[in-house]
């Protein structure tokens, strides 16, 4: 008898979620429809890429989303948009707000510019440009990176030492990924002494425990050896 | 019996769990959400069979919108005349051109599109017409009518939303990359 109202509480509920998911009535005419997803992205931000479509250097920069893996990477992130200076597009969005051609502009998804480097400032490299805008995405969350030389610099200070750059190469900075709720997540990857500290915890836990109930199980046992006064 | 009773209550969660719509507030504070410089916003045509091209317009405009020029060109030179939304879809997989549509009137379609400032064409006049609808919030709807594209036309919500379910509730939307807010 449990096993039968089972069955038909769950007939029941999966009739009623499925049902409003494949149809729906058009003017009283039951109508399927193809369902697909669609991209939920309005918190996505915006990276504007503008110039000269004859201008080299903005051709240089534009490839570099392509050819570069971390800004590749991020151009898959964001809301992509090159403007040529020859679109009605530049002329009435971009034309009064740039300093210059060409303009790397990233924004968030209400507008607010998160970065722009125009003309001779952007950077050399892609490289660079790629590091430029990954400082930019960790101002704008507020958090200050640390640069390698700058690491150790409170202990040196308090030494009385200044600090010495020590110029290495470094791999490049990733620009962190931003997720279709627009919110850029720098969160440091759990790395592998996470990962073994985790289970250490729990060992020492069950081992505190484990030694913890030894210990009363010794005291009762000379508890019951010794002989006590009555 | 303790085991149905929790079985059924947790069922019972499941089921009643429809969301209630989203506020459709567009990301950026630009008003209207998609705001189509003038030169982009594409005039209705007549077609090869003598009929205004309301949809392709729309279709037009929306494609020029989300940085899609080439596309809209095509559109533009390929297309016109009426459309059914089975034959306008048919034609855009043959282009393989990224879209949606409803036609059942469901308004979460339209907040999708003016929330992620992309804009869709919708059916008015009964289903005579098509324009573009490029902003959507909880008081006011802005439409681009393709016959007269100097200016946007400001109606409240309510009235546009009884305006579409009325004129057969279709929806057409390209999903491609919408252009950058203005700075602010």
């Amino acid at each position: 008898m449990n096993k039968l109202l089972l069955c038909v509480l769950c007939v029941l509920a999966l009739f009623a979620a499925v049902v409003p998911c494949f149809a729906d009535t058009v003017n009283g005419v039951l109508a399927e429809e193809r369902v697909v997803n669609l991209p939920n992205d309005q918190g996505k931000w915006y990276i504007s890429v503008v110039g000269n479509a004859s201008d080299a250097r903005y051709i240089e920069v534009l490839g570099w989303f392509d050819s570069k893996p971390s800004l590749a990477k991020l151009k898959d992130q964001v809301h992509f948009c090159p403007v040529t200076s020859d679109t009605a597009i530049y002329t009435e969005r971009y034309a009064s707000n740039v300093k210059g051609l060409p303009t790397v502009r990233m924004q968030r998804a209400d507008g607010t510019v998160v970065y722009e480097a125009a003309g001779k400032d952007i950077p050399m490299t892609a490289g660079g440009l790629n590091g430029a805008l990954a400082a930019a995405v960790n101002e704008a969350r507020g958090l200050r990176p640390i640069l390698p030389w700058r690491r150790d610099a409170d202990n040196r200070l308090n030494n009385l030492e200044r600090p010495k750059p020590q110029p290495q190469p470094q791999p490049d900075p990733e620009p962190q990924p931003i997720d279709d709720g627009g919110t850029p997540d720098l969160e440091p990857e759990v790395g592998l002494l996470g990962w073994i500290a985790a289970p250490l915890c729990c060992l020492s836990l069950l081992a505190g425990l484990g030694l913890g109930y030894g210990k009363k199980l010794i005291a009762k046992l000379k508890e019951k050896l010794t002989p006590t006064a009555k | 019996m303790k085991r149905i009773v929790l079985t059924a209550m947790l069922l019972a969660m499941v089921v009643g769990c429809e969301s209630p719509g989203i506020f459709p507030m567009p990301a950026s504070r630009e008003r209207p959400a998609v705001n189509l410089p003038l030169e982009m916003r594409q005039r209705n045509w007549q077609g090869a069979q003598g009929q205004g091209s309301c949809t392709w317009a729309t279709m037009v405009s929306l494609l020029r919108w989300q940085g899609r020029y080439y596309t809209a060109d095509w559109v533009r030179r390929s297309c016109g005349d009426g459309e059914w939304p089975g034959d306008m879809a048919e034609r855009l997989d043959q282009a393989h051109v990224r879209y949606a549509y409803v036609t059942n009137g469901d308004v979460r379609f339209l907040e999708w599109a003016c929330r992620t400032r992309r804009g869709c064409g919708i059916t008015v006049k009964g289903g005579q017409h098509m324009v573009a609808l490029v902003h959507l919030d909880a008081k006011w709807a802005a439409l681009l009518d393709n016959n007269a594209v100097e200016k946007y036309i400001w109606v409240p919500r309510e009235t546009l939303i009884a305006e579409w379910k009325a004129s057969y509730g279709w929806a057409i939307a390209p999903i491609y990359t919408p252009a950058a807010p203005l700075p602010q």
